[in-house]
């Protein structure tokens, strides 16, 4: 190896030493020994100066800058203490979970507006873990989405929604079982698909809903009206090409011509709540798969169903709470009026 | 009554490429007889329901009736009049047409969709991986089969287009590394901001390379995690008995077209059929049963419409076109976006939502106006004086003007 790598070094010199004898090609033999000793002592100094770079770097500092800044750091400043607001919104009792509310829904702790928020918000309450919950928008969150849980105060480290059935589980005083039947998760896709796309559908596309939006997302947001006008178009970007990322859009999607089909999306869902339907009527409990307490299913289905009812009944084709209430012999609304219950929130809500 | 179904074309020695197409196919194979429908191999961007650059004409028999974005599958039936895009509206337009004998229990129904649900989102994903995402099967398997079902020059735009659509679909499994392609450009842009930065990079192969890691390709690499994620889908899967009489035709037959595309095609990295053919021997047996029973007689055998007949080359060429604006870095999306809005409106089915046109012709005024500047830019004469010299460098001294000549002044004294 080490042979080898003298072989260019060896080449170089070799074409100096060339170089140097056709330029000095009338001089005598000694001449050019000397030439040749100078051109190698140059390199090496080179290579001395390449080394000692750093050294001859440093310049003197003009006197008068070395003296203004003698005068740094002029005060170190302690750690400061976490802002009063701070101390209020946490506390050391009890854990906070963040959720988008409203601040009246959020003091009441009423449910979240947010499918993805209720789920998590109903299913601690199912599992009897004591919390409070605090109005918040996904940039305050570790992970860039809403919910998420802040322990008791000598832990600071927030819990991701990812990690929530763990600690509800391992905090709760009645910790919900879980169904073991693989075909849970073809069920929760009717949830992940057709039923979240009529939701984003209905609230983002939906011009009937627009006041809905108004209130939940883009005023909260800014009270400028250029802001929620941008922020209305990009949400509903974003909720088209999430709608559009999914099913047999794609092949339409990659000629670029898709465009959401409103009468697709809603037969989707009204086949899926149906199906719901059909499964919970199998139940002799009332909860899914025959639980005898309701789980994170039942909280992720009533997340949804609760929501639909609440916010969008009878409001002509995107009549989600109508199709939630229609769906089968009625299986789904009693679910919704079961969980409340067994969550603790009575009718009033 | 013949009905029409428009499905991408064969490969792979199944009757289609696309799984709700290949799922459209089996059913309808086993609920007509050969002469009451025909299949017509197509892509999205020629659907019937499709207006080219020209402008708009809508066949008349089309006029007020229910016309959905292209999708396909797509299936047109004369009497009715009607295009039912996709595979659900598919399925439950030939329950409507053809009642099974004896209605689907209610548990049956909600199988069905529960179980088409959890094929679209989460098996199509897996097929994804297997068939898009991996470089080396795309190149070598799925773009040449691509090339081969569209005309001429079509091959070029739309199946990038397609695989990008499914890489965004398996974006959430986190797998992009086996998009090697990719990640190498990425690598590059790596190495050329680190040099801009003013670090010195290694050369390529060092520190790289080295070891068993470096001697396995991306999917030897991530093998456990991609027997994970095929575990997630698989699992659920093999637990029905799909042969079995409590299970609807519909969704029967998507579930096999999803398994078969994950089986049977010849693909160098074959770790989705390695693991299907392994440890669910019971899916593979499936899939093999219904090709047999299905498409026993070969895909040739199927009643196939000839494909000349609307493939002008104004309309391929008006497609290719519409590929190519599509891709403008910047003017594509709102192209797109323009273009579909426009073509719904043109199909009577006006969408409240209008964005789309005031940004287009935005976008379009702008670039209008960057292309005259351009050409103004070029035809001004260029700044300074109007007519530059441009002298040969002189010999010697010459060369540095004043001085030189004073110096070769001096040269020639010296000599």
């Amino acid at each position: 190896m080490q042979k080898r790598e003298e072989g260019p070094w060896k080449a170089h010199l070799n074409i100096n030493i060339a170089g140097c004898s056709s330029d000095c090609a009338f001089e005598s033999q000694g001449h050019r020994g000397r030439k040749l000793s100078a051109a190698l002592r140059l390199s090496t100094e080179f290579t001395a100066k390449m080394a000692s770079t750093p050294a001859n770097w440093q310049w003197p500092v003009p006197r008068p800058l070395q003296q203004l800044f003698d005068y740094f750091p002029l005060v170190t400043y302690g750690t400061a203490e976490l802002p009063a607001r701070a101390q209020a919104t946490t506390s050391d009792s009890v854990p906070t979970l963040f959720v988008f509310a409203s601040e009246d829904d959020a003091r009441l702790g009423a449910p979240s507006f947010n499918p993805g928020c209720l789920k998590w918000q109903t299913f601690l309450r199912l599992a009897g873990v004591a919390f409070r919950v605090l109005p918040s928008t996904n940039h305050a969150s570790p992970t860039g989405a809403l919910p998420f849980l802040l322990p008791v105060r000598p832990t600071t480290t927030p819990i991701p929604a990812g990690k929530l059935h763990t600690y509800a589980l391992k905090h709760g005083t009645s910790p919900p079982s879980e169904p073991t039947t693989l075909r849970l998760e073809a069920y929760h896709s009717l949830l992940d698909l057709p039923i979240r796309n009529a939701w984003l559908h209905a609230l983002y596309l939906d011009p009937a809903h627009t006041d809905l939006l108004e209130v939940f997302y883009t005023s909260p947001a800014s009270s400028s009206p250029w802001i929620r006008d941008a922020l209305r178009r990009q949400l509903r970007r974003a909720a088209e090409a999430e709608i559009l990322k999914t099913g047999s859009y794609l092949s339409a999607a990659a000629a670029g011509t898709a465009v959401v089909d409103q009468e697709q999306v809603y037969t989707a869902a009204r086949e899926a709540l149906e199906s719901l339907a059909a499964l919970l009527a199998e139940s002799e409990t009332g909860w899914f798969f025959g639980e005898q307490a309701p789980t994170l299913f039942d909280a992720g289905v009533f997340a949804f169903t609760y929501l639909m009812v609440k916010y969008m009944d009878g409001n002509g084709e995107g009549d989600l709470g109508g199709m939630v209430k229609g769906a089968g012999d009625g299986e789904l609304e009693r679910h919704r009026k079961g969980v409340l219950d067994a969550a603790g929130w009575g009718e009033e809500v | 009554m013949v009905l029409e179904l428009h499905v991408w074309g064969p490969a792979f020695g199944l009757p289609s490429i696309d799984p709700e197409s290949l799922a459209a196919t089996a059913l309808i194979t086993q609920t007509l007889p050969r002469n009451q429908y025909q299949l017509i191999q197509s892509s999205p961007s020629a659907v019937p329901t499709r207006t080219y650059l020209l402008p708009p004409s809508i066949p008349t028999e089309l006029e007020a009736t229910d016309i959905s974005p292209d999708q396909l599958p797509t299936l047109y039936n004369p009497t009715t009049k009607t295009h039912h895009s996709g595979y659900s509206s598919i399925m439950s337009h030939f329950t409507s047409l053809y009642p099974p004998p004896k209605p689907p229990s209610r548990s049956a129904a909600a199988t069905t969709t529960a179980y088409t649900a959890f094929l679209t989102s989460h098996a199509a994903p897996l097929l994804a991986l297997s068939l898009y995402v991996s470089s080396a099967n795309w190149s070598s398997t799925v773009r040449p089969a691509y090339s081969k079902i569209l005309p001429f020059p079509l091959g070029w735009t739309e199946p990038p287009a397609i695989r990008t659509a499914m890489s965004r679909r398996a974006e959430h499994l986190g797998m992009s590394s086996l998009d090697t392609d990719a990640m190498e450009e990425k690598e590059e842009a790596e190495r050329e901001a680190a040099a801009a930065q003013g670090w010195m990079s290694a050369p390529k192969g060092i520190g790289k390379g080295r070891g068993v890691g470096g001697a396995m390709v991306p999917e030897q690499r991530a093998r456990i995690r991609l027997e994970g994620l095929a575990k997630e889908v698989l699992d659920v899967l093999g637990e029905v008995d799909w042969k079995g009489e409590g299970v609807e035709a519909g969704v029967r037959c998507l579930v096999w077209a999803y398994l078969a595309l994950m089986v049977v095609p010849e693909v160098p990295r074959g770790w989705l059929v390695e693991t299907v053919r392994g440890k669910y021997t019971r899916l593979g047996e499936f899939v093999d049963w219904g090709r047999e029973e299905w498409f026993g007689t070969g895909v040739e055998g199927l009643p196939w419409r000839e494909r000349m007949a609307e493939e002008t080359v104004v309309s391929v060429g008006g497609r290719f076109v519409n590929g190519l604006m599509g891709d403008i870095p910047g003017f594509g999306e709102p192209w797109r976006r323009w273009w579909a809005r426009r073509k719904l409106k043109v199909t009577g089915r006006v969408d409240a939502l209008q964005e789309g046109s005031g940004e287009l012709w935005q976008m379009a005024g702008m670039g209008v106006a960057l292309m005259v500047g351009a050409l103004l830019w070029r035809k001004l004469p260029q700044l300074g004086q109007p007519l530059q010299i441009w002298q040969k460098p002189l010999p010697g001294f010459l060369g540095l003007g004043a001085a030189g000549f004073v110096l070769t002044t001096f040269a020639d004294q010296w000599r």
